[in-house]
């Protein structure tokens, strides 16, 4: 047994609450109470930018669902497979992954290893908090500029998707756009952490692991 | 230099063999040194295209089945029964084509690629739960066949249900039911394991699997007349050692095959019974000519014509 | 080259940089110093995108979806209620169940990760209300998955298979010894556990509790049938198993138990979704670093100068453990089965080691990696669905890996725990 389970032979009540009701409602962002990090009118573009991410989140996850069973259905009612299904399931991955890296940097979801970070005074943390936000951001745009170098030497090779016959650059333009609205997203943290007296995780999302608390602040 | 070469098989397969052949041939006849990565160590086959494209590799081994992506001419080779079944007449089909020689490498270039060469990888053949003597026996077959319109076209116009499944839930789907057959090539069908969750083989003679290696263009532009050599000299030692080791390797394969598994029921049709596969063969070549680009009549003709020669050229 | 990589990795991990930034770094100082600046950044980014796109990885975004619908509704209480009728009055008999629906699970599915979500989102809840320490239900959950990767059919096994040319059936065979004494072993030692830390034990439910459990329970049964029944009966690949469990899942809270409505529906697809890009961008990075290492050939460096042909059979197995549990820590797992595979062929060949009893090695070591800091996938699929900070996950580990890592030993010792049944199964 290691030490630490000596010392808690007792549940956390509210680890226990937090892990029940995970699903309903301290996991679930209500969008509607999101707060964009940009000023005015590129505030207001930020909030839609983020509806869009969240609805081609859940689009996405339930078009795989559907589309991997209608491959089933296909097979067994039709005696005829979809030779689409892989296609758009990896298009529905692509689209999922990317618009998700960047709703994920809104709310401060990325995973990060953060117990030698929890452990710093106060001021190193904010400190080391700005630095992490602007590499995060840099290596974004970076990653940002060698996907259009990507894209680009997609589009003039012309692969086809051999079921789909359609461009092959078309199901991966989302990883630009994911990855500059990422880098965009860190970007503002940085800002937010240098004009705001505290730790801010991303533009919406105080320090500490859960977000939800504080999420309404 | 250090030179990469990567191919879409393991090291023990053709594809592995013909690259280690190489690579002996070039590191023993000039200073370069040669890196190989076989199948999966640098991504996918489309992957390794790309990088050879740009560069980073230097030389890479792609089936024209996954070139038709890029290449859509390049299918041609999927067209059932236009190559011929006989070792002699192949071979000999690869060393004179016109097509392949001549027709083929500026489409290649037009993507970067030069195209040293192509070579065949064996007789393609069947594993299938049931037998099959006809096509009706592939009636409600769910046969696994790669994303590739002809093949699908030549699936079900044998009467089977193409179905698409990605490469590595092929074994697992053949063991529950899922499907109940797939193709490939006898020593693939041996080295993958297919045999252990099916239980007839049938060689219906329909194609060989072909492969083709090149070179980035640029690269290969920018060698030396000399190094130049050194890499024609080594593809063409390459080439005849792998018609050598291929001279047996299916036979070898089926008795490995038969030896693990002495249940297995390896069938080779009759020219009877393989007249109504054949007779669908039109049927796929009408359809690669409508996807298999500009060049794709130019193409097929002179193949047809090339196919000719090397059976007149093999017989006398 | 090779220590600045990894030393900046774990530099970076530790300094609390998202977990993208160590492996996206790595990567990137392996680009810029293999091609001798950034010109060629655009294959790492087709890397990243290669990383997502296995048809096979699909499976984990269904299974997440499909267990948060479930977690959410009434299915999952309805059929762990059913479980702790039988196994409640246990001491640890809620564990043992945990590891147990892990190894069932296994016989399905061929990935750590699914197992991971679709057993553990249902149970964690239940084991914390039952008294377990969230530490050790996150490392139960996460070192069980190991099991589902030793019980046929295994993704690890199928590519070894290929890459060595063994024989697959023997090799699905042969893990299931080895898998079944980590269940021993993992039971155990959960035994001890509760009763150490005493988590209490429910009464021992009577037969007429049983009988209403098991009549709750009876739509939610339909989804081991969907998935044992569909798979081996030939109608689903594990991929399509996973999507029908979301349609039946949604089935039953919408229509059977309206438990759930359309604006939930629209929630858990989302934060489903949200998980998955969390996890993915991690596969994403990690396969543009294992290209680095693959491309510049450092495993073969490594490898090449400790010497391996002098060894004898155990120096050669013990090498091959270890050098699997280390680049599973860093690498994807398939990755390093496709690099270390041909590399140690020759040498199990010349000192005549059975090809099968490697794969199975190989493939408990592959699995231990993968769970194990710093980089094992399992670790941030663990942390993205369960939502605990990266050392809660990562706290409670040691002991299951080293109850791993003895069964690793004892399959060298004892290959008969793994050959026994292939020798049975093929009159060998
Ligand atoms: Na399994
Ligand atoms: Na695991």
């Amino acid at each position: 047994m290691t030490l630490d389970d000596k010392h808690a032979p007792k549940p956390d009540p509210d680890v226990i609450a937090a892990a029940e009701t995970a699903a309903v409602d301290e996991d679930d962002i209500d969008d509607s109470k999101y707060v964009s990090g940009l000023p005015g009118l590129l505030g207001v573009i930020d909030v839609g930018i983020a509806r869009i991410e969240a609805v081609l989140l859940a689009i996405g996850v339930l078009l795989m669902a559907l589309n991997t069973m209608a491959n089933v259905v296909g097979r067994y009612v039709f005696g005829e497979s979809l030779f689409f299904s892989e296609e758009l399931n990896r298009a529905l991955i692509i689209l999922i992954t990317f618009a998700g890296i960047s709703y994920a940097a809104r709310h401060g979801r990325h995973i990060r290893m953060s117990a030698f970070f929890d452990a710093m005074p106060f001021r190193m943390r904010k400190m080391m908090m700005i630095v992490i936000a602007v590499v995060t951001s840099a290596a974004m745009f970076l990653l940002t500029w060698y996907s259009v170098d990507y894209l680009l030497s997609q589009a003039s090779r012309g692969r086809l998707l051999p079921a789909l016959q359609i461009p092959q650059w078309w199901i991966i333009v989302w990883a630009p756009l994911g990855f500059f609205l990422t880098g965009l997203q860190y970007g503002l943290t940085a800002i937010k952490n240098l004009i705001d007296k505290d730790i801010w995780l991303s533009t919406s999302t105080l320090e500490g692991y859960d977000d939800s608390a504080e999420e309404e602040v | 230099d250090t030179w990469r070469y990567a191919f879409e098989e393991a090291m023990e397969e053709v594809q592995g063999k013909f690259a280690q052949k190489f690579k002996e041939e070039v590191e023993a006849n000039s200073d370069h040194e040669i890196q190989l990565f076989p199948f999966g160590t640098l991504g996918e086959s489309a992957d390794i295209m790309e990088q050879a494209q740009s560069g980073i590799l230097q030389f890479v081994d792609q089936s024209p089945g996954f070139t038709g992506a890029l290449i859509p001419e390049a299918q041609v080779f999927f067209v059932p029964y236009l190559l011929p079944e006989d070792q002699d007449t192949l071979v000999e089909f690869f060393r004179t084509s016109k097509a392949i020689n001549e027709l083929f490498p500026p489409l290649y270039a037009e993507q970067g690629l030069e195209l040293l060469t192509m070579f065949p990888e064996g007789e393609v053949m069947m594993t299938t739960t049931n037998e099959v003597t006809s096509p009706e026996d592939l009636n409600e077959v769910k046969f696994r066949v790669m994303t590739n319109p002809l093949l699908v076209g030549s699936y079900q116009a044998f009467g089977a249900t193409p179905t698409p499944l990605p490469w590595g839930e092929v074994y697992g789907a053949l063991q529950t039911g899922i499907i109940q057959g797939q193709e490939n090539p006898a020593f693939f069908i041996e080295s993958t394991k297919m045999y252990e969750v099916t239980d007839y083989i049938t060689r219906a003679g329909h194609n060989n699997f072909t492969t083709a290696v090149m070179a980035n263009k640029e690269f290969f532009d920018g060698l030396s007349d000399e190094d130049k050599e050194v890499v024609q000299n080594a593809i063409d030692a390459a080439f005849d050692y792998i018609v050598d080791y291929q001279d047996g390797l299916t036979e070898t394969s089926l008795e490995k095959i038969m030896e693990a598994k002495p249940s297995m029921t390896i069938t080779t049709l009759t020219e009877e019974q393989r007249a109504p596969f054949k007779a669908t063969a039109e049927e796929v070549e009408a359809e690669y000519l409508e996807i298999g680009g500009d060049q794709a009549q130019e193409i097929l003709d002179q193949m047809k014509a090339d196919l000719e020669a090397a059976a007149g050229g093999s017989e006398g | 080259m090779t220590w600045m990589i990894f030393g900046t990795m774990i530099v970076l991990l530790m300094l609390g940089f998202p977990m993208m930034i160590p492996l996206i770094a790595g990567s990137l100082i392996g680009f810029v110093g293999l091609f001798g600046g950034f010109g060629q950044l655009d294959t790492m980014v087709q890397q990243i995108l290669g990383g997502i796109r296995p048809a096979s990885l699909i499976a984990v975004p269904m299974f997440i979806f499909a267990a948060d619908i479930m977690t959410r509704g009434q299915s999952a209480t309805r059929l762990i209620d059913l479980v702790m009728s039988f196994v409640g009055h246990f001491k640890g008999g809620l564990a043992i169940a945990t590891a147990g629906a892990c190894t069932m699970f296994g016989a399905v599915s061929g990935s750590t990760q699914a197992t991971v979500v679709a057993v553990g989102g249902p149970l964690r809840p239940r084991m914390l209300k039952a008294g377990y320490n969230d530490s050790f239900i996150l490392a139960l959950i996460v070192n069980s998955s190991d099991i589902a990767f030793l019980i046929p059919p295994s993704i690890g096994m199928i590519i070894y298979g290929v890459v060595s040319g063994t024989s697959i059936s023997e090799l699905f065979i042969a893990g299931i010894g080895p898998g079944l004494l980590i269940l021993v072993m993992f039971s155990i030692y959960s035994y001890f556990y509760a009763l150490r830390n005493n988590v209490p034990t429910l009464p021992k439910s009577t037969w007429a509790e049983r009988r209403q459990a098991v009549l709750r329970a009876l739509w939610p049964l339909g989804f081991p049938a969907i998935i044992i029944g569909g798979i081996y009966g030939g109608i689903f690949s594990p991929t399509e198993a996973a999507a029908a469990c979301v349609l039946y899942a949604l089935f039953l809270e919408m229509v059977i138990f309206r438990e759930m409505g359309l604006k939930q529906l629209y929630s858990t697809a989302k934060s489903t979704g949200l998980i998955t890009a969390v996890v993915f961008i991690l596969v994403g990075a990690g396969a543009a670093f294992s290209y680095v290492i693959s491309f510049a050939q450092i495993p073969q460096h490594i490898l090449g100068s400790i010497g391996i042909d002098e060894m004898g059979q155990y120096g050669v197995l013990f090498t091959i453990s270890i050098a699997f549990f280390v680049g599973c820590m860093f690498v994807d797992p398939i990755v390093v089965i496709l690099i270390f595979v041909p590399i140690f062929a020759p040498v199990v060949q010349s000192v005549g080691l059975d090809p099968v009893l490697v794969g199975t090695i190989i493939t408990l070591q592959v699995a231990i990696g993968s769970a194990t800091p710093p980089f094992g996938c399992d670790i941030f699929t663990a942390i993205a669905v369960f939502k605990r900070p990266y050392v809660e996950v990562v706290k409670g580990t040691p002991p299951f890996i080293i109850m791993l890592l003895t069964t690793a030993v004892l399959l060298i010792f004892f290959p008969q725990i793994a050959l026994f049944l292939r020798d049975l199964a093929f009159n060998k």
